[in-house]
């Protein structure tokens, strides 16, 4: 019996897809079969990212209305031989085409086969049925004012459902930033929202550049946001990870040293 | 069977008491009241108060007596004492004293209400909102909205670990914290706010409560 596990956060923009696209590679990659859903129909983008977008056949809404069996929308990441699937958001209707009932079905349906259920949200609060589906949830946030008011409003409405207490990925994480002081710190919106965080992702530009390539990030093991997500991985497979640290800090004496004779 | 007085009237040297019998017949009652009123003995304008005993007297009830005492027109009532209320006027007045506990984080978007005072253990973020009828103690941050004595108890005030509110309410006053949040933000204590004698909002240190609204003790015995 695997774990459903759903992905929000109450901003948009804030890296929800591409968490769970990443995450979803990354327990993957750990030997978890992990199946993946996008949930956000009529605004799908899960697929993209995963480079998946050409061999979607059927969707998650062709399921709920019984034109073909879950088996058959099923996308196989090749990648990942039997590891890694996706069931793609329908793009031709709306939010509303999906009941909580339904859902509810489906989601136990696929956990007898997957290890873990990776439920990708649509942005916003209208759609809290989707939450209450899984048997945990994750918030995402970045470090702004505005995402992290969001969030709060999120948590607040996970913490009326019947489903663990949230966990939190602080995502977009620049260094400069923190290190200047002009953006909120971990410690902040930790305090602030006060609940367990998860991990914490560096912002990285290779991010877009491979999610463009439709290569979650997660598969580059020398990336620092790769190694966020891969740590997160591994905490939600139980294993006790130290937070990285944000702070490179300046560079020591040794440093000044090496970097005034390879001038 | 000799008639038995039903309204014995009683001189204290706060006024006088009429004093109603409260095993008679309500319009005996109310026919001996009316004689009582009319006597010419009584003069000048006199307040009395009326004491009715076990006799629960209803809202309407209450103003026939006073009508029918201030109909003569040299008695006026300053109040009508019973020793009995109905049930729902004594658990509304149970739930008005006592104070409710919330554990945990109000949250943005969230609303949390008390019919008596409210203790909050944990914090209001902001667009989190707390009312109460009575006052609001927060043993955390306070960062949202916040509004005592919503149902008019101008003595009611709200207290907190952390107060760095958006809006606090007290009675029908309100005040945004705009400028104020900086300052209180680089003083940290704990601090309470209170409706100030000049009718605005005053946020004073958390220790000077004591002096400022004594009568919020309920706290009786120690030493």
């Amino acid at each position: 019996m695997g774990e459903a596990i759903v992905i929000t956060s109450g901003k948009g923009g804030v890296g929800k897809t591409t968490s769970s696209a990443n995450l979803g590679t990354a327990l993957a990659l750990q030997g978890k079969k992990v199946c993946l859903v996008d949930t956000d129909i009529g605004l799908r983008n899960l697929d993209v990212i995963l480079g998946l977008e050409n061999r979607i056949i059927y969707d998650l809404v062709d399921v709920i209305e019984g034109r073909c069996r879950i088996q058959q929308a099923l996308v196989k990441d090749k990648r990942f031989e039997d590891r890694l699937f996706l069931l793609p958001a329908a793009q031709t209707t709306d939010k509303n085409a999906v009941t909580p009932e339904q859902m509810k079905d489906l989601i136990t349906e696929l956990k007898r086969d997957y290890d873990y259920i990776l439920i990708d949200c649509p942005a916003g609060i209208e759609q809290g049925y989707k939450n209450a589906v899984a048997d945990r949830a994750i918030v995402v946030t970045t470090p702004e004012i505005s995402a992290v008011r969001d969030a709060d409003r999120i948590i607040g409405l996970l913490e009326a459902e019947d489903i663990e207490p949230p966990k939190l990925i602080i995502n977009r994480i620049r260094r400069n930033l923190i290190n200047s002081g002009d953006t909120l710190d971990v410690n902040d919106i930790t305090s602030h929202l006060s609940i367990d965080l998860l991990g914490i992702v560096l912002d990285d530009e290779n991010v877009i550049s491979s999610s463009n390539k439709g290569e979650p990030v997660v598969m580059d093991p020398n990336n620092p946001a790769a190694l966020g997500y891969r740590n997160i991985a591994r905490r939600i497979l139980g294993e006790s990870v130290p937070l990285m640290s944000v702070d490179t800090g300046k560079p020591g004496f040794f440093g000044k040293l090496k970097s005034l004779f390879s001038k | 069977m000799s008639k038995q007085q039903v309204v014995t009237i009683k001189g204290t040297k706060d006024g006088l008491i009429l004093r109603l019998d409260d095993q008679c017949a309500y319009s005996d009652l109310l026919e001996e009241l009316g004689k009582k009123a009319q006597d010419p003995g009584l003069e000048g304008a006199v307040e009395v108060q009326i004491h009715t005993g076990s006799r629960y007297c209803s809202d309407q009830a209450a103003k026939e007596i006073i009508q029918i005492v201030q109909s003569a027109g040299h008695l006026r009532v300053s109040k009508i004492q019973s020793d009995v209320i109905t049930m729902e006027e004594c658990n509304r007045r149970v739930q008005e004293q006592q104070s409710e506990t919330y554990i945990g984080i109000v949250r943005s978007g969230q609303e949390v209400h008390a019919k008596g005072d409210l203790v909050v253990i944990g914090d209001v973020n902001p667009n989190g909102h707390v009312s109460a009828a009575g006052s609001i103690y927060i043993l955390g941050r306070l960062k949202g909205k916040a509004h005592a004595g919503n149902a008019g108890n101008r003595e009611a005030v709200i207290a907190a670990s952390w107060l760095e509110a958006t809006h606090l309410m007290i009675a029908d006053q309100m005040e945004t914290m705009t400028d104020e949040l900086a300052i209180l933000s680089e003083h940290p204590e704990m601090e309470c706010a209170y409706l100030h004698t000049n009718g605005f909002i005053a946020i004073d240190r958390l220790q000077d409560l004591r002096l400022l609204r004594p009568g919020l003790s309920t706290f009786k015995g120690g030493s």
